[in-house]
């Protein structure tokens, strides 16, 4: 009997329930599209911020100070540590080896141009080159493009300074590592007047070099910093060239992090065992730089501050913006389903006089009553959640290309609230239904 | 009208019969209005707030000689260009600190081995603004010393120094002592150098009233920014102007993912909440039924119980959008200091805008009413369905 009367409340007036229904089912919608953007958006956006490039810099422990101006260092060649690039592979083996998103070494040597080739005959260095004069000085950067780094574990992973620096273009294409090929800087280009296809012969600028290097030019790079005066070679080019073989002086790494909080900064040296524990398994900026610390002997990591602190102040608060705006929809869906549910208790005040007339306590009237109700926040639930994982599919598309996957433990979450709103909204009127009394109703009173 | 004051009185009876049913409309409409409100109020503010957040990144405008980079020795601006530049951005002063960099060879007070090392002298304000960092040691009553200077964190370790210490620093026979007030870490160039005061750098470098370059750190949309640009270069024909490439482009991409997310997020909880509450108000017109059976009983035509319940919905959605914008806008201006430590300013455009879509989402509502004209007063008061 109990089902029967359930059953025919929505039979009988199905208009008025599928009303009820649309603004439980638009309710949850916004709902699950809110959440399922905003518990997405956090991983995508700290992906974004890596178009800001490495937040990491690894240099020597023992090294002497660099004399850096506008990103060209002003030491002599043979001053100052190196690190071994065969090394490198075990940046993919720390905790947080999934959060490295790319690493780059650089190798900087001055060197000394000119235009040309060799022709065919021996490598003989050209006359200008003798006299380091008449070459253009310049800085030699030696770097890796789609580099495939062995991991000790036996994979290998391609990563470049396509990774670190994603800012730079390039015109023509990038060099082919082992390559007798060269990128030059878009400043250097149009000063000296060459172009891709052109051909120089390098030098090092140091006294006695002796070892002209015939390249040929395949791209121009436009970095917007120094290296728009350089030249970018491969990096077993420069080190040949500069006379460090598997050497490297600066490594630049990209890596995802999560933004520092207060605990986050602490002083890793002032935690307990415990808390220590959970600083280095959280992917803090700070945690991951002593992970590669750890695995790179001999080297100095530090956080650059500007990219690393920038991207987590911004990370923050994007994500508490989107929460409030999570919050709010659940809000205004929560009164308008609550309203929606208020008034269709109001309305059967009559039904609910004939029911108590007829011998149904109080009791059995709000349960019949709330059973109807749950039955429509289940029904209301689960199409919102169906609409909103098409609405948040279709916003992460719009926003950032990817699709959010469906969750979900989101339609647990949805199903839960739904019914939460829906007996909130109809629990006062609900009340004060189960207190009618039968006589003055069914006089229409 | 002749029944004009007839006309009224039955809306207010309309209104006011029934306090519940009055409260739960009011409840949704002001509600509603108050989320839009207030996520429109935000959602400006967020956008602007978003740049200022941006220049957590640092300078991101730099000024250079037009021809420095010809020739990586020369190359050096006037100073007299950093006070010309003193620009204004938005009613806002632009931080812009103007830098010599000189090689020189410095050593701890005291000891008598040199090493070299970038020594910039700096001058100008917003130096944390346009370098961003974190000073591990900080002296604020040092930092007012004609001679304080600050180092890099390499640098500090290098030549073993704390705050308070001082260092002695050469040039081509050129010398000059500094007081360190602070040590900066900012995992970049700067953690080597050593910041002194622009004079001090000029005597060492033997190039009084010169500078390299100025770096600046401008707020605003991308393309505010690059207005700034291309009018500043028009202003410094001598120098080159340009925009940090690394920072412009992450910048320019990120605040457009940003805003559009808030934008796309806003418009479709607004839009789901009007529809939200649009259904949740047209279940309580529903209701009314027997009201217009009554009214089409005594006589009332359609088009007069229409207009009457049309009334009303605007009626109550003016109420409900003046009370619910009116809470919304406060509680962004709230929300804002929330999110982003500053309150965000209220907006008055978006107070009118809110309370015309609330009226619009009531009188949407009142629409299935229409379909009430069909209502046949024998069979309401039969009590059929």
């Amino acid at each position: 009997m109990f089902l029967r009367l359930v059953a025919d409340s929505f039979t009988r007036r199905p208009k008025r329930k599928l009303l009820t229904l649309a603004a439980l089912a638009l309710g949850m919608a916004v709902a699950t599209a809110a959440l399922s953007v905003s518990l997405d958006v956090g991983d995508r956006l700290a992906q974004e911020f890596r178009s800001l490039g490495a937040n990491l810099l690894v240099t020597p422990e023992a090294d002497s100070l660099p004399l850096e101006i506008g990103g060209v260092d002003y030491r002599p060649a043979n001053a100052g540590a190196y690190l071994p690039e065969a090394d490198l592979g075990k940046l993919k083996t720390i905790f947080w080896r999934h959060n490295i998103v790319g690493f780059a070494p650089i190798l900087e040597a001055p060197a000394i141009f000119v235009k040309g080739g060799l022709g065919g005959g021996p490598p003989e260095p050209p006359a200008e080159l003798q006299s380091a004069i008449h070459g253009e000085k310049i800085t030699l950067i030696g770097t890796w493009v789609h580099h495939v780094v062995q991991i000790p574990d036996g994979t290998v992973y391609t990563t470049g300074v396509e990774s670190t620096n994603p800012w730079w273009r390039i015109e023509g294409r990038w060099f082919a590592e082992r390559a007798n090929e060269v990128v030059i800087g878009n400043n250097l280009a149009k000063r000296v007047g060459l172009g891709v296809g052109s051909e120089i012969v390098l030098g090092m600028d140091s006294p006695g070099f002796d070892t002209p290097w015939p390249v040929k030019v395949v791209g121009i790079l436009s970095s917007g910093a120094a290296e728009d005066n350089a030249i970018v070679a491969p990096l077993d080019v420069t080190q040949s060239l500069a006379g460090k073989p598997g050497q490297y002086r600066r490594l630049y790494v990209s890596a995802l992090t999560k933004p520092e909080d207060a605990f986050g900064r602490r002083d890793p040296k002032s935690m307990t065992q415990e808390e220590f524990d959970r600083w280095y398994c959280s992917p803090y900026i700070s945690s991951i730089a002593l992970q590669i610390s750890q695995e790179l002997k001999g080297t100095d990591v530090r956080v650059i501050r500007r990219v690393a602190e920038g991207e987590g102040t911004i990370l923050i608060r994007v994500r508490m913006l989107l929460w409030l705006v999570t919050f709010a929809a659940l809000l205004a869906a929560a009164l308008a389903v609550g309203a929606s549910a208020a008034a269709s208790v109001i309305e059967r005040r009559t039904e609910i006089g004939l029911m108590k007339a007829l011998g149904a306590g109080s009791a059995l009237v709000g349960v019949l009553l709330a059973a109807e109700q749950l039955l429509v926040a289940f029904v209301g639930g689960g199409i919102g959640y169906a609409v909103g994982i098409v609405l948040a599919r279709l916003m992460g598309q719009k926003i950032f290309g990817f699709t959010p996957e469906p969750k979900l433990f989101l339609l647990f979450v949805v199903l839960v609230l739904a019914s939460l709103i829906t007996l909130l909204g109809s629990a006062y009127p609900l009340r004060r239904a189960s207190q009618y009394d039968p006589a003055p109703i069914l006089r229409g009173e | 009208m002749s029944d004009s004051p007839m006309f009224w009185r039955i809306v207010r009876r309309l209104i006011t019969a029934n306090y519940g049913r009055l409260f739960v409309i009011l409840l949704a409409l002001g509600a509603g209005a108050a989320i839009t409100s207030a996520l429109l109020n935000l959602q400006i503010d967020a956008k602007r707030r978003l740049t200022t957040e941006f220049r957590a990144l640092g300078a991101n405008v730099i000024v250079t000689p037009r021809d420095a980079n010809a020739n990586s020795s020369g190359g050096t601006l006037d100073q007299s260009l950093l006070t010309g530049l003193s620009a204004e951005n938005s009613g806002k002063p632009v931080p812009a600190v103007a830098f010599l960099y000189v090689i020189g060879a410095v050593a701890k007070a005291g000891e008598i081995h040199h090493q070299p090392a970038v020594i910039a002298g700096t001058a100008g304000q917003g130096l944390t603004q346009v370098r961003p960092g974190r000073r591990t040691e900080y002296s604020a009553d040092l930092e007012s010393d004609p001679a304080a200077c600050e180092v890099g964190a390499k640098a500090a370790a290098q030549f073993k120094v704390r705050a308070g210490d001082s260092l002695n620093l050469r040039n081509q026979g050129r010398e000059a002592t500094c007081k360190v007030f602070a040590v900066v870490a900012t995992g970049g160039a700067e953690d080597t150098q050593i910041f002194t005061k622009l004079a001090t750098a000029q005597t060492l470098a033997n190039l009084p009233g010169r500078i390299s370059l100025v770096q600046l750190s401008v707020t605003g949309t991308p393309d505010a920014i690059n207005r700034f640009i291309s009018a500043l270069s028009q202003r410094l024909p001598t120098a080159d102007v340009h925009g940090i490439k690394q920072l412009a482009e992450a910048e320019g991409k990120l605040y457009n993912r940003i805003s559009g997310l808030l934008s796309i997020t806003v418009i479709i909880v607004l839009l789901l909440t009007s529809l939200c509450v649009m259904a949740g108000m047209s279940n309580v017109a529903i209701e009314r039924k027997n009201d217009v059976g009554l009214m089409k009983a005594i006589g009332g035509s359609v088009r007069r119980v229409v207009r009457l319940f049309l009334a009303e919905a605007i009626l109550m959605g003016i109420v409900g959008g003046l009370i619910g914008s009116a809470f919304g806008i406060v509680g962004s201006i709230w929300l804002g200091k929330a999110v982003f430590g500053v309150a965000a300013r209220p907006r008055w455009i978006v107070y009118p805008v809110s309370v015309g879509i609330t009226i619009l989402v009531s009188i949407a509502s009142a629409f299935p009413l229409r379909r009430l004209a069909s209502v046949r007063p024998a069979s309401v008061f039969r009590g059929e369905a």
